[in-house]
């Protein structure tokens, strides 16, 4: 436990750490989900093949906060986090079908973009993948550093997006690589090979290299599964610090992480959005019963 | 509960001789298997071995660095037949390795997917659906023709390589007549450029000619009846004379060097630029540098896809992740990845367009008279393979050492070429 602040002004003064994020959030905004929607699904349908993977799934991911999705293999999850940024389509048989909105909210706006503060309609047939992705990062299970050095892992994106002189690129890794906490660690060897990394060094290296075109949302597909428990709790921290600017969303299989880092969670099981709601309610007060059983670890 | 009867029963005795048994079929196998090992490496052992002994006399500088001689075949070298293989593998290496790469990239990084078809959409305005049944025919339809297309390629590897020889005498050699048909001393097909043709007439100087420059639609030759203009042997411009036999001949040499014979005829010939160019390329070494390209061009595929294969998918993924196209995803991260391997499987399929004799059999024919290597792009060529199989097949013993030191060489270009494929392949995946 995190030891307890007299006043409110000093606990946001010294940044708490990931414990009482629910908590906080919960009290600020009660049981409640708040009503401005980052990304809008509704009546949302995906298949592999034949296969139906998610039936009629309606959600509001909102702006600026932590989401998780919990639930058991084969829920949907990640299915559902892939199809937010169409990662789906290199897979040749996944199709989907439905609402799903990229809204024109954007909170950290200084970033200039050209697709920035447009309505994107995600799934439908001309939507520019490419700008698409810039607007909304992914970091995957395993950390997948290109095998190139530091910096170039990390200017990979710009070098994709943006006119950057050589000056400017510097600063936007250096930029980059400090959001993810990982600027100290790396600043002497940046122009070594990123697979001397330790795997969480790594995984945070691929944190910077998404953040570095200056999405809106971070999508996260269970970001520390693949880390020992350090490296996954300094990945915690760093999504709690993130989840101040960017809209994140987060799969995990750890349900105490999932409490420890969202402000909001959002229950599947086989393929159906089961309860969503903030994390505080849907860990003490779930509605469903398949909600209460999968937090308290009677299946999954 | 009782134990099952034979684990009760007590037969150690058998048991241990069933043991015994075993280990020693173990034993008798491993030899069979290191047998059979030693007997691959024996034969080329005993090949390599009886090729060293029958030519390593005639490994000297003269082997590479003189020309196929009938009269004096002491002195004989393969130094055309070296520069030959080298310009036809340049051919083969510019053409086949772009083209199989780029395939390779088509079938393993561009394959059909979905969401492409998904584009379609905006134009075909049809109920949902319909639309899904024609999206999902569609889908197969091109799955179907990116397998048929890696199913031929897979196929296409196995055909002989005289097959491959006859495709490129109809194709390149030939160009199936589209072009006029190739007749030895006639212009052949449609010349493009960098030729000029002349009537060459002997003068009265023992051993020399002049040339007198020939139009288009000239014959093909000519009868000399009074003096006109010509150029030396050399280029340089002249007033040929006429000599009318009976009358006194002129006496200085250079006089006589311009003058010919009245009614002397005149035959072709043609002058040709390096960059010549004609239609079709009849037996020239671009036509034979073509046709070996085809033959490898399976190979290089395969072994690129392997390549493009062995990059794990969390790259592509990472990359596309960050909103690269696919094409930037190739370029930046999959083709980098997968560089050593396609060097070392386009080195080895090099290896294998050098050693290559059928398909230069019947582009170029056996001849192996040439003195040099090819001056111009439709000029034929010797190579080592064709040279070797020429030596080998006379029946003087000085052809047979001939042969095996020529294939001394040759194998020792592979080796160096499979040595350089290994070492690049070693210092790439340090990087």
């Amino acid at each position: 436990m995190v030891p307890t602040m007299d006043s409110a002004s000093q606990q946001s003064a010294s940044s708490p750490g990931p414990a009482s994020r629910g908590e906080t959030a919960a009290a600020a905004e009660g049981a409640e989900m708040p009503s401005t929607p980052c990304v809008e699904i509704a009546d949302f349908n995906a298949w592999y093949g034949d296969f139906q993977a998610i039936h009629q799934l309606s959600l509001n991911i909102p702006n600026n906060k932590v989401t998780a999705f919990i639930g058991p293999s084969g829920c949907g999850k990640s299915t559902l986090l892939k199809w937010i940024n169409r990662m789906n389509d290199v897979i040749p048989s996944a199709r989907a079908q439905g609402h799903m909105v990229l809204k024109a909210i954007s909170a950290n706006s200084e970033f200039a973009s050209p697709a920035r503060a447009t309505e994107t309609d995600i799934l439908a047939a001309d939507t520019d993948v490419v700008s698409l992705r810039r607007r909304i990062g992914i970091v995957f299970q395993k950390p997948n550093p290109f095998p190139k050095s530091i910096y170039q892992n990390v200017a990979f994106g710009p070098h994709l997006h943006l006119n950057a002189s050589r000056r400017e690129m510097d600063e936007l890794v250096e930029w980059a690589l400090r959001k993810a906490a990982l600027w100290d660690e790396v600043k002497d060897r940046l122009q070594q090979s990123a697979l001397g990394l330790s795997g969480g060094q790594q995984q945070r290296l691929c944190i910077a290299r998404a953040i570095a075109i200056g999405p809106e949302i971070l999508l996260m597909d269970e970001p520390c599964s693949a880390l020992d428990p350090a490296s996954t709790s300094r990945i915690e921290d760093l999504i709690y610090e993130l989840g101040k600017q960017y809209t994140i969303v987060i799969v995990t299989h750890n349900m105490q992480q999932a409490s420890r880092v969202s402000d909001l969670t959002a229950f599947f099981y086989q393929g159906r959005l089961v309860e969503s709601g903030a994390t505080e309610q849907i860990f003490t007060k779930p509605k469903e019963k398949q909600t209460e059983d999968y937090v308290t670890g009677k299946f999954g | 509960m009782t134990l099952p009867a034979a684990l009760r029963r007590d037969d150690r005795v058998a048991q241990a001789a069933k043991a015994k048994h075993r280990k020693r079929l173990s034993y008798a196998f491993y030899l069979l298997c290191v047998l059979i090992a030693m007997l691959s490496v024996v034969v080329l052992v005993v090949l390599l071995l009886s090729i060293s002994v029958q030519g390593s006399s005639r490994l000297s500088t003269d082997l590479l660095t003189q020309s196929h001689s009938e009269l004096r075949p002491a002195e004989a070298g393969m130094w055309p037949a070296i520069i030959g293989t080298l310009f036809i593998c340049g051919v083969c290496a510019l053409t086949a390795l772009p083209l199989g790469i780029g395939t390779a990239v088509f079938l393993e990084e561009f394959k059909p997917r979905r969401s492409e078809l998904r584009l379609l959409r905006k134009w075909i305005r049809l109920p949902s659906q319909t639309w899904n049944g024609i999206a999902n025919g569609l889908f197969r339809a091109l799955r179907w023709f990116h397998g048929f297309i890696q199913l031929n390629i897979s196929n296409l590897a196995g055909v002989p390589s005289i097959v491959y020889g006859l495709l490129g005498l109809s194709l390149f050699v030939y160009m199936f007549n589209v072009f006029g048909q190739i007749k030895v001393n006639e212009a052949d097909g449609w010349e493009l450029f960098g030729v000029q043709h002349y009537y060459q007439v002997l003068s009265l100087e023992r051993g020399q000619v002049v040339l007198i420059p020939m139009e288009e639609g000239d014959p093909p030759t000519k009868k000399i009846t009074q003096p006109l203009a010509g150029v030396t042997t050399a280029g340089q411009p002249i007033e040929i004379q006429v000599w009318q036999p009976g009358t006194p001949k002129p006496t200085g040499a250079v006089e006589r060097r311009q003058t010919v014979r009245k009614g002397a005829t005149g035959g072709r010939y043609s002058r040709h630029a390096w960059y010549y160019f004609r239609l079709p390329f009849g037996r020239s070494f671009l036509a034979a540098g073509l046709t070996l390209s085809l033959v490898i061009l399976p190979l290089v595929i395969i072994s690129t896809q392997e390549a493009l294969r062995a990059v794990p998918p969390s790259m592509r993924e990472a990359s596309l992740g960050l909103g690269a196209t696919t094409w930037q995803t190739t370029r930046e991260v999959c083709l980098p990845a997968a560089v050593p391997g396609i060097m070392t499987g386009s080195i080895l399929s090099m290896g294998r367009a050098i050693g290559e004799a059928a398909p230069l059999l019947v582009i170029l024919g056996a001849a192996i008279a040439k003195n040099s290597g090819p001056k111009h792009l439709m000029d034929d060529a010797v190579t080592m393979p064709v040279l070797i199989y020429n030596w080998a097949g006379r029946q003087q013993e000085v052809y047979q050492e001939l042969a095996a030191a020529a294939i001394i060489v040759l194998l020792v270009v592979l080796l160096i070429m499979n040595s350089l494929a290994i070492y690049l392949r070693q210092r790439l995946r340090q990087k």
